[in-house]
């Protein structure tokens, strides 16, 4: 209960945000963690079933890659391409995802970490078809939606990217909260805890493992081709391997036990280097020391603070109420 | 291709092979002694160059001086993290990986900070050439051959003939054992972490001899040392000099026959291979 | 009901398990047993599936089941339960059980994502059943409990009830009283005489020899992977060939 009208709240209060915005980059900023919101998210997913996936940067690449082609080149429409994109990520992640989900733990995200890095080569060198190193441009905004008498999203303006990433953000979200809670969810749970028994009773682990590679790998193909359509350039190595290290730094910061945990961390670490912005100098210090803090004094990581700073709040109030 | 030509990329790929030797010796002795994945190596040896770099430019130090001061230094900054970031999560290797994870993020940005992200170089005062049976070869190639391999049969004697190298043969086999024969595990920690930061800045003080230096040098780095560590065999030193080799081989002399994004796909596809069907490695056993 | 033939596994040079021929029949209590190390985990897994037999097949109800995954073999009604993490400590010990019926649930992969009218009833139905199994086992005083918290013996009691949770037809249970007190033993034995009683087939690895003598039919007793004897309990005591192995083994067997 507390958790839904907590998140209508943050809802309400991202569809007004804009408009107390005091400019087009701070609407970016926020756009940008909304990206990040769904890549931690969706690799939290991953994780549920106890693997660490770094293939997400090459992953976003592929959806970037696939949906702007299919639109220059073949001229379909931005929305059907962004999901096409996706849909072909997620194929590709359950093509892969079947040798590579028998390996475990660091095995399985080297190969991802390799595997990013190939998509990365071939983009490079695949110059007919992707422009080689210098990357595409110009890749067209998504078409108008035009319901006459009522709106206009044109996506002239950095405003109508803001609220389709909001659009994105929430339809994400609510579909991986859906499936964390579904009986999926708990299996995955169930298989990060004790694997061989998850299978020795019947349970096709590598089949579920698949299942949430392959659906987190859609959500960061959806990312890629949103990102790609927004700043309408790309390159090979826009989504290295720093970004997937990034993404995987927030999502461990923000805690990785609870839903909210990457979401929260994917906000700070987001935010915060832009907000103080006048510090920018120290930034990497602030960074560095939110880092160590976090794994030092908080090993279920921010969304550890906040319940056990629920939890003390409750605590004094049932002191004072006594 | 005429002899030299085929001598000359033989030559390169030992130096290559000398190169990801080292490194990977570096993450092969973390691994096998604290049982970590030490995936911010990448980012010791990027220090390592920095270190080398402004030794010479702003101490005035000549290079080889500035090489042994940055690679004791360098040692230095491996018993500080191990010491403070590893050791308190021994035994706990999913948050030693986040720790190792957020040392590749803060040490990027501390060089990045300090240096700037612009790449710099220095040369190497190897220069001149040797001319064996007809063949060019050039010196500051040939000497990182030397270097790398001396320091490999340096390391393979320290090993084998030191109390502490007997000791780290006796934990990387077996941990609980070691600890109940009195070994000092704290102690032959910092040694491994020190040797392995060491020879990381070693590669380092190399590479920017021959290429020039950035912050984000050490991802690069990183890749080739995980790959020939995971060809040869986890935490294995005979896997890591096998992988080593066929890695730097690879990477030097398929790029004269081929381009070199072509010569990157083959080793990483080489590499998915191998750990899909032999995910011991090489080199290891089941 | 199981036969196995000429079954062996070899790693690298060791010859873990032999050119073992044994059949078990339906509603029988077999045991397997042997000094530490002679192979009989092994076995268990070449049996599930978790590793493939180098020779040998394996026959499940006249099907041939040799180097099928676990979860098929699971399927097939054979549930191994392991010499440890036989629990998942995270979950509650309903929890614990009701993932554990997963193959009774009918929620397929792709059914499990879609809820349908009809996913909220069976969800109900897991629920009920794994109290039955739950009470069944003797931990219902435990239902909510964290699995992590439960004492050694009540977690491994839990581990056969998640394996009874599957619906085995077969059940190989890998050394169930290992590391219990003298109470839990008792129990544990009591709860696989009431299996048996359900008519349930038990093929069981146990140590504990006394335990082993009482429950089983027939007992089976290998050594470095081979077949030393095969008979009924006051047989294979008698035994030469059981006496000498034991003896050689030390006591730690
Ligand atoms: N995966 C494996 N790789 C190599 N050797 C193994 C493996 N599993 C078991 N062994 C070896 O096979 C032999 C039999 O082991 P096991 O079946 O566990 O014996 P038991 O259960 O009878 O005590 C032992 O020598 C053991 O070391
Ligand atoms: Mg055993």
């Amino acid at each position: 209960m507390t958790y839904l009208l907590t998140s209508l709240f943050l809802t309400v209060c991202l569809i007004f945000l804009p408009h107390f915005m005091s400019g087009p980059y701070y609407v970016h900023v926020f756009i940008i963690t909304m990206m990040n919101i769904i890549l931690t998210s969706s690799l939290r997913l991953i994780s549920l079933s106890g693997q660490i996936s770094l293939a997400h940067g090459g992953m976003m690449t592929i959806g970037a890659y696939t949906s702007a082609l299919l639109v220059m080149r073949l001229g379909l429409s931005t929305w059907y391409a962004m999901l096409i994109a996706g849909l072909f990520v997620a194929l590709v992640a359950c093509l892969t995802g079947f040798p590579f989900m028998r390996l475990k733990g660091i095995y399985f995200s080297i190969v991802t970490v390799f595997f990013s890095e190939m998509v990365v080569l071939i983009t490079q060198q695949w110059e007919s078809l992707t422009g080689g190193s210098g990357g595409i441009y110009n890749i067209p905004a998504p078409g108008a939606i035009v319901v006459t008498g009522l709106f206009n999203i044109d996506f002239l303006s950095k405003i109508h990217f803001y609220y389709f990433a909001l659009f994105l953000m929430i339809a994400s979200l609510l579909i991986l909260y859906a499936i964390e809670k579904s009986r999926i969810g708990f299996i995955l749970k169930g298989i990060k805890q004790t694997d061989s028994l998850a299978e020795s009773i019947g349970i096709n682990t590598i089949g579920f493992k698949v299942l949430a590679y392959s659906t987190g790998c859609f959500f960061a193909g959806i990312v890629g081709a949103f990102y790609s359509h927004y700043i309408s350039a790309m390159c090979p190595d826009t989504f290295g391997f720093f970004y997937t290290i990034n993404i995987l730094v927030y999502m461990t910061v923000g805690g990785i036990e609870v839903f909210a945990g990457p979401i929260l961390g994917a906000f700070v670490l987001t935010i915060l280097p832009e907000i103080t912005r006048v510090l920018k100098e120290f930034m990497p210090f602030i960074f560095a020391a939110v880092l160590i803090a976090v794994i030092f004094f908080l090993p279920e990581g921010l969304a550890g603070l906040f319940s056990r700073l629920i939890a003390f709040i409750k605590k004094i109030i049932r002191i004072k109420n006594a | 291709m005429e002899m030299t030509a085929i001598a000359q990329s033989l030559l390169n790929g030992l130096a290559i092979s000398g190169i990801y030797i080292l490194i990977a010796l570096g993450l092969t002795l973390v691994l096998s002694i604290m049982g970590i994945v030490q995936i911010s190596h990448g980012e010791i040896y990027m220090v390592g160059a920095y270190c080398v770099y402004y030794l010479i430019k702003s101490a005035g130090f000549s290079f080889i001086p500035a090489l042994i001061v940055a690679t004791l230094f360098v040692g230095c900054i491996g018993v500080f993290l191990e010491r403070v970031f590893f050791r308190p999560f021994r035994g706990d290797p999913d948050r030693a990986m986040t720790v190792s994870i957020s040392l590749i993020l803060i040490i990027q940005n501390i060089v990045l900070f300090l240096a700037g992200g612009n790449p710099k170089s220095y040369s190497s005062p190897f220069t001149g050439v040797l001319f064996i049976f007809g063949i060019v070869i050039a010196w500051k190639r040939l000497i990182i051959v030397i270097v790398g391999f001396g320091l490999l049969v340096l390391l393979f004697l320290f090993i084998r003939y030191t109390k502490t190298g007997q000791a780290m043969l006796a934990i990387s086999q077996e941990r609980e054992g070691a600890a109940l024969q009195g070994i000092n595990i704290d102690f032959v920690s910092a040694v491994a972490m020190f040797l392995g930061c060491a020879l990381a800045a070693v590669a380092a003080g190399f590479i920017g001899s021959l290429f020039s230096i950035s912050p984000t040098m050490g991802s690069f780095a990183l890749m080739k040392g995980i790959a020939v560590i995971i060809l040869g065999g986890l935490g294995s030193i005979a896997g890591a000099v096998i992988g080593g080799l066929i890695l730097g081989l690879i990477d030097g002399v398929l790029p004269a026959i081929t381009s070199t994004y072509t010569a990157g796909l083959v080793g990483f596809a080489a590499i998915i291979i191998i750990l899909l069907f032999r995910p011991q490695g090489i080199w290891g056993h089941e | 009901m199981l036969e196995v033939k000429g079954l062996s596994k070899f790693f690298g040079g060791l010859e873990a398990v032999s050119n073992i021929d044994m059949t078990v029949k339906a509603g029988e209590i077999f045991g397997l047993i042997g000094p530490n190390g002679a192979g009989k985990t092994t076995f268990f897994n070449l049996i599930n599936g978790v590793i493939r037999p180098t020779r040998g097949r394996v026959i499940f109800e006249g099907q041939d089941i040799t180097g099928k995954k676990p979860h098929s073999v699971a399927k097939k009604g054979i549930i191994r339960t392991f010499q440890a993490n036989n629990i998942f400590p995270d979950f509650t010990v309903i929890e614990n059980v009701s993932l554990s019926c997963h193959l009774k649930t009918g929620i397929g992969i792709f059914e499990a994502s879609l809820h349908t009218p009809g996913s909220k009833k069976k969800e109900k139905d897991v629920l009920e059943r794994s109290y039955e199994i739950i009470k069944h086992a003797g931990l219902e005083s435990f239902t909510n409990t964290a699995a992590n918290s439960l004492s050694h013996g009540h977690k491994r009691i839990l581990g056969i009830a998640n394996a009874l949770a599957a619906e085995p037809k077969l059940l190989m249970l890998d050394e169930p009283l290992g590391g219990m007190n003298a109470e839990e033993v008792s129990e544990t034995i009591n709860l696989i005489r009431r299996l048996l009683d359900d008519g349930l087939t038990i093929l069981l690895i146990e140590h504990n020899m006394r335990a082993t003598m009482s429950l089983c039919d027939r007992i089976f007793v290998i050594n470095f992977g081979k077949k030393i004897a095969e008979g009924n309990p006051a047989e294979v005591k008698e035994n030469p060939e059981v006496i000498k192995a034991y003896l050689g083994a030390g006591q730690n067997a």
